[in-house]
C-alpha cells in the first residue's frame, strides 16, 4: 500500500499518515443526546449528555467543532506520564519507550482542535515536542550502527510518523549497502587465500567505525 | 540487462577509462585524438568510454587500466577524511562505476573500498539533510556523488514535508481544475 498524493513515490505524505491516525478511538463526553451512529467501521453511541463514550478521532473532531462534546485526552497524555517517558527516553540510548503508534498525529490533532480539553496544554505540548526530538535524534544516531551484513533493522516502538520520515532515506541506504556488501563485491574470507598480493588497502582500515 | 532504461546507468557508462590495445586496429584512428594515421598500434594507450572499453575487453582486443578514481592516491585521500572528500569531481557515479569496473580490472579491493567510503559518508548525508538550514547545503552538496545526492534529497524532502505538516496551514486545498472552472463560469 502506498500513498496517493505522489504516485511516483511509494511513501505516505504526512497528511495521509494523519488521515490513518483519525481512525484511532478516543473518549468523548457529549453534551447532547443522539441515537447511535452505524458506520462501516462500526457502531458508535448512543450519545447521552455527560456519559462518556468512545468514537473515532475524526468523529470526535467533527463533534468538537460543532460544540457537541468535550474530548477526554488519552491516558498517556498526562503530565506525569509524559515526564516519565521523556526521562526514560533520555536515559536509554537504544530503546524507544512504548507510546501509541500515532502519538505524533493524535497530539497534533488534539492541540489544534481541543486545546481547552487538555489540562496544562502548554506543558503537555512542550513535553510531546521534547520527546519527539529525543526520539528523532536517537533514530539518527541509531543509523550509525548499520554496516556490514545488515539486511534489516529492527526499531521497536517507533511510531508511524517517525517511520514515515526516515523511510525514503533508509530504504535507499539499505539498498546501497546490500549492493556494495554483496558477495560479488566483497570476497569472503575463505576465498581470501587467492589474493595474497593485494596490499592495496590495508585490512585494518575496513573495521566498522 | 536490469538497468537498460536507467538514465543514470547510461550516463555512467560514458565515463572515460584508459585502455591499452592488445592488438593493432585499422581504421579507428578517431578513437585516439593524438594519432597521426588512421591506425591504432598494439600497446597504445587510449581513453575510451566505458561501454566501448567493456566490449573491447570482452573480445580481448584491449585491457582496461584501473581508473584514476580508484588509484592509490584517491584511496589515501578517502581514508584521510572520508566524509568530506569531493567524490563528485572524481567520478559522479563513483559507486556504480566501481561496481562495474571491479570485475573487469580484476581488483578485488575495490569492493571493500566502496563499502568503506559509503559507510563513512552516509551518516553525514543524513544528519546534514535533517538538520540542514539552507545555508549548509550549497557547501556540502557538491561533494556528493549522484547516489548520495539522491539519498540527501530523499531525507530532506521527507523532513521538510513533515515540518510543513507540523506547522499546519490550509488543511484542504481546492484542486486547480475547480478554481479554473469557477473563474470561467
Amino acid at each position: 500500500m502506498a500513498g496517493q498524493s505522489d504516485p511516483h513515490l511509494s511513501i505516505f505524505s504526512a497528511a495521509e499518515v494523519e488521515f490513518l491516525a483519525e481512525d484511532e478511538l478516543v473518549e468523548i463526553i457529549p453534551n447532547m443526546s443522539m441515537d447511535s451512529l452505524n458506520f462501516i467501521c462500526g457502531d458508535f453511541g448512543p450519545f447521552f449528555p455527560h456519559i462518556p463514550t468512545e468514537v473515532p478521532m475524526w468523529l470526535a473532531m467533527a463533534l468538537k467543532k460543532r460544540g457537541k462534546c468535550a474530548i477526554r485526552p488519552p491516558n498517556w497524555m498526562s503530565l506525569e506520564n509524559l515526564t516519565q517517558v521523556l526521562e526514560a527516553e533520555r536515559d536509554s540510548r537504544r530503546e524507544f519507550q512504548p507510546l501509541p503508534f500515532h502519538y505524533v498525529e493524535i497530539s497534533r490533532l488534539l492541540f489544534d482542535h481541543a486545546r481547552d480539553d487538555i489540562p496544562d496544554v502548554h506543558m503537555v505540548r512542550t513535553l510531546v515536542e521534547d520527546i519527539r526530538d529525543v526520539r528523532f535524534h536517537k533514530v539518527e544516531s541509531g543509523f550509525e550502527t548499520i554496516g556490514s551484513r545488515t539486511h534489516a533493522v529492527k526499531l521497536k516502538n517507533l511510531s508511524a510518523m517517525e517511520v514515515n520520515i526516515v523511510r525514503p532515506f533508509f530504504v535507499r541506504a539499505l539498498q546501497a549497502f546490500y549492493k556494495h556488501d554483496s558477495p560479488q563485491m566483497i570476497p569472503r574470507p575463505d576465498t581470501a587465500s587467492t589474493r595474497t598480493n593485494i596490499g592495496d588497502l590495508p585490512r585494518r582500515d575496513l573495521r566498522p567505525r | 540487462m536490469a538497468n537498460y532504461y536507467d538514465l543514470d546507468d547510461i550516463i555512467m557508462e560514458d565515463e572515460l577509462v584508459s585502455v591499452v590495445f592488445q592488438v593493432g586496429a585499422n581504421g579507428v584512428g578517431l578513437l585516439d585524438p593524438g594519432a597521426e594515421t588512421n591506425h591504432i598500434q598494439q600497446g597504445a594507450k587510449v581513453e575510451l568510454p566505458f561501454w566501448l572499453s567493456q566490449e573491447l575487453q570482452l573480445r580481448q582486443a584491449a585491457s582496461i587500466n584501473l581508473p584514476a578514481c580508484f588509484n592509490q592516491k584517491t584511496r589515501k585521500e578517502v581514508q584521510a577524511d572520508v566524509a568530506y572528500v569531493n567524490l563528485k569531481n572524481r567520478c559522479p557515479y563513483f559507486y556504480e562505476f566501481g561496481c562495474k569496473v571491479a570485475p573487469l580490472v580484476g581488483d578485488r579491493t575495490i569492493g571493500p573500498f566502496l563499502l568503506y567510503a559509503f559507510k563513512g559518508r552516509y551518516k553525514e548525508v543524513l544528519s546534514k539533510a535533517h538538520s540542514a538550514a539552507f545555508s549548509v547545503a550549497p557547501k556540502f552538496l557538491p561533494l556528493l556523488t549522484k547516489e548520495e545526492t539522491h539519498l540527501y534529497d530523499a531525507a530532506q524532502s521527507s523532513m521538510t514535508a513533515y515540518k510543513k505538516w507540523r506547522v499546519g496551514g490550509p488543511r484542504f486545498e481546492r484542486a486547480s481544475i475547480l478554481k479554473k472552472r469557477k473563474s470561467n463560469g
